[in-house]
């Protein structure tokens, strides 16, 4: 018959296609992976495109502009790095695809900041075969610091567990007797955040998980304020991403609750200036909004490391709106560039590993909190603090400028310690000398 | 003109197999990656060739139908404690018992309906997974299968060892098929794709012989989706979306519908897209938004010009009539 003629003949044809494409590549050798002589490469995967992409998208040029900052002066022991950038939607199935084309294609010597606690997850038995580095991850899931699961991965952030404890007590001492319902993305991001509440001792009178992308579903946050109302609230914390956060504002703003419910954000959707541009004409809806931040204010003239970050995104990062995106992706950068020094003049991907939890705890940083890298852990930052959105959109310490109240705490049953933020001075232009 | 028999089918598959088996010896791990995710391609496309080209029934839901098997031989695995060669069988059971009851359905319903039936299958069935935790809801379950055995040799990653047990699953399901479209159900299965009344008023149970159809597609759609979590490691509702059923449907037409050697040609084409269209945007420096954009591009353009030039598929070559 013709057609399994034809389809035996395709059979050849296909494979020979097949056998060409796959024997298309060979591959050169080097020393280190993704080390040369005058270069160092990195790669970052983080929602470019998508749902969540509004504000995450604008890290990695911060990112790449304070590595150019460090490069016009003489790089890394004489290497320039490069950042490899991937966009992945914030779906795991296409951040390991494209991890594997950063490790296997690109041949990147480590990744930094990669972002999302799902999509970190999908990648990690790659990661953890080949033995990559993966530095400051860009989520708070505590279980990132288990150094057995995750031997090469550095969690920076303080995980979600230590921000809910330290809202917990927070919450507490502000708003004894309050009605406070929570929303919740759901996933080990949301389950660690009710992880640290439940260690507090926080109690909500209605807790309203959402899955992530369905933000993007208009009946969605119409349905949170239904339940916020239902519930009574007069509270409400968010631990979602940007975007999600926005529409909850939005929604709440519409259904006229502004001033009767207060919103508290924690630091994953926090930033005011992404949600301001979300939000539109809605923009009043933040009024009043309290959130959780780690890294000082964006609007802080006084601090050494904004006057330092905001010079550099004026001179590297043609036209971006310096925000706490911005800000994150410097102190990453920066966080990078003080471990791949520490790693030595002929970095490996072990050496650079043992110098991070040998020295890493020492580095310069623009946190407010102090890092915890040691041999035998992996946490980085402890501590937050809290204060309302500004008009600019970036949150305000109450203390006043420079002056931060910080609530520190781990991931398990530890006490939460309240302090006024200490921090040692930024080595000189913000070039690091470790 | 003469079929080739069974036996020789198989002795072509040998021969296939141990050059492609070679041949993983001596390509990266990123082509050993994307070799193992071209066959699992392969074999959910040659499922909707089965059911379109060969029984006249249309599914827009594969994708679907491979996050049952996917799930199935995750949880069979790590909650039953089969090793993964039973937990592909497993997968595939419970897939083809997802088809045989989507399949009843099926059987009584015609063209854009069952298109639509289908659909709602895979625009619904993921979400499923946030309503149970054995599911593992939206992040899913991560599983690891380990890479080859140690008889096999010690430098064996675990990419090429994929690529081999995906290989050689292709190569088994092609020679199965092959098989079992030359025999009567086959011809009972063109028959009922050409003119149902006809092929009614010669005996043939058209209904039995769709849902029969529309179960054996779902099996072998559940067998890519069990192999498609081994490959990833990973099952999640983000996993199994829309666009993987439309992406697979896609590769069936590039494949031309009614070819089930084409399917071969349709994967490596699905997966080629992705890679071509980054040397295309590196080469032309676009920004990242060109590059993210450019694999629909070419997609949609090459779907256009195969229903325009070729709508049976690409141009074999075939012996003389």
């Amino acid at each position: 018959m013709l057609a399994s003629r034809r389809t035996k003949g395709g059979i050849f044809a296909a494979a020979t296609i097949a056998v060409a494409a796959l024997v298309a590549s060979a591959l050169p050798a080097h020393a280190e992976t993704g080390v040369t002589s005058s270069t160092i490469k990195l790669g970052i995967t983080v929602p470019l495109t998508g749902a969540a992409a509004p504000g995450y998208n604008k890290i990695p040029g911060a990112m790449k502009a304070y590595f150019d900052y460090v490069n016009a002066n003489g790089g890394v022991n004489g290497r320039k790095i490069q950042l490899v950038v991937k966009d992945d939607g914030y779906s795991p199935a296409t951040t390991l695809s494209v991890t594997n084309d950063l490790i296997l294609k690109d041949k990147v010597f480590a990744l930094v900041g990669t972002l999302g606690t799902a999509n970190n997850e999908a990648t990690t038995r790659l990661i953890n075969s080949k033995s990559v580095p993966r530095l400051f991850v860009n989520t708070g899931f505590s279980g990132f610091a288990d150094m057995k699961k995750y031997p090469t991965t550095f969690p920076l952030f303080p995980s979600y567990a230590t921000e809910a404890k330290a809202m917990g007590k927070y919450l507490a001492e502000n708003f004894a007797g309050k009605k406070v319902a929570l929303i919740y993305q759901d996933d080990d991001f949301g389950l660690d955040a009710i992880k640290g509440f439940t260690t507090a001792g926080t109690s909500f009178v209605a807790k309203i998980p959402y899955s992530a992308f369905s933000q993007v579903d208009p009946t969605t946050a119409p349905k949170w304020v239904t339940a916020l109302v239902a519930a009574q609230a007069d509270t409400v914390i968010m631990f979602g991403v940007t975007s999600a956060t926005a529409v909850l504002a939005g929604a709440i703003y519409k259904a006229g609750l502004l001033g009767k419910i207060q919103m508290i954000l924690g630091s994953v959707g926090s930033d005011g200036t992404t949600l301001k541009g979300l939000l539109g004409p809605l923009a009043p809806a933040l009024a009043g909004t309290i959130s959780a931040s780690f890294l000082p204010s964006a609007s802080d003239a006084t601090d050494e490391y904004i006057t330092l970050f905001k010079s550099i995104n004026a001179q590297y990062n043609a036209g971006a709106v310096f925000d706490n995106n911005i800000l994150t992706g410097m102190n990453t950068a920066m966080m990078t560039v003080q471990a791949l020094r520490a790693a030595g003049t002929s970095p490996t991907r072990a050496s650079l590993i043992k110098a991070i939890e040998t020295k890493g705890s020492t580095w310069a940083s623009a946190s407010l909190s102090p890092i915890l890298y040691s041999a035998t852990s992996h946490v980085g930052y402890t501590g937050y603090w809290f204060g309302k959105l500004g008009a600019d959109g970036n949150a305000v310490s109450a203390d006043g400028p420079g002056k931060y109240t910080l609530y520190s705490t781990d991931s398990g049953s530890g006490p939460v310690v309240k302090a006024a933020a200490t921090r040692p001075a930024m080595p000189a232009k913000g070039l690091p000398t470790n | 003109m003469k079929h080739k028999s069974p036996l020789q089918r198989l002795a072509l598959s040998f021969v296939l197999g141990a050059l492609l088996l070679f041949a993983s010896g001596h390509i990266d791990e990123l082509r050993a990656y994307q070799g193992a995710q071209a066959a699992i391609f392969a074999i959910a496309i040659a499922s909707i060739v089965l059911l379109t080209g060969y029984s006249g029934q249309i599914s827009l839901g594969h994708g679907a139908l491979m996050a049952i098997g996917g799930y199935a031989s995750v949880i069979a695995q790590l909650h039953w404690h089969l090793p993964y060669p039973l937990a592909f069988i497993v997968g595939t059971a419970i897939g083809a018992l997802a088809g045989f009851i989507l399949g009843i359905t099926a059987a009584r319903l015609r063209g854009p309906y069952l298109a639509g039936t289908t659909l709602a299958l895979a625009v619904g069935l993921p979400s499923l997974a946030n309503q149970f935790k054995i599911l593992g809801g939206e992040q899913g379950i991560t599983v690891d299968v380990g890479t080859a055995p140690t008889w096999i040799g010690k430098e064996f990653s675990q990419y090429r060892w994929f690529f081999w047990v995906a290989v050689t699953v292709a190569l088994a399901v092609f020679w199965l098929l092959r098989n079992l479209l030359s025999t009567r159900y086959g011809r009972r299965w063109r028959a009922v794709r050409s003119n149902p009344t006809a092929a009614a008023l010669s005996g043939i149970d058209v209904g039995r012989a769709k849902v029969l159809a529309f179960t054996l597609s779902s099996a072998v759609a559940g067998l890519a989706g069990s192999l498609f979590a081994m490959l990833l490691g990973l099952v999640a509702p983000l996993v199994f979306t829309l666009t993987l059923s439309f992406t697979l449907v896609t590769g069936a037409v590039l494949a031309g519908v009614s070819n089930l050697g084409g399917s071969i040609v349709g994967a490596v084409v699905l997966v080629a897209i992705p890679e071509l269209s980054g040397s295309i945007a590196s080469r032309l420096g676009g920004s990242e938004k060109v590059t993210s954009n450019l694999p629909g591009v070419i997609t949609g353009v090459l779907l256009i010009l195969t229903v325009l030039f070729a709508p049976n598929g690409p141009k074999l070559p075939h012996r003389k009539r």
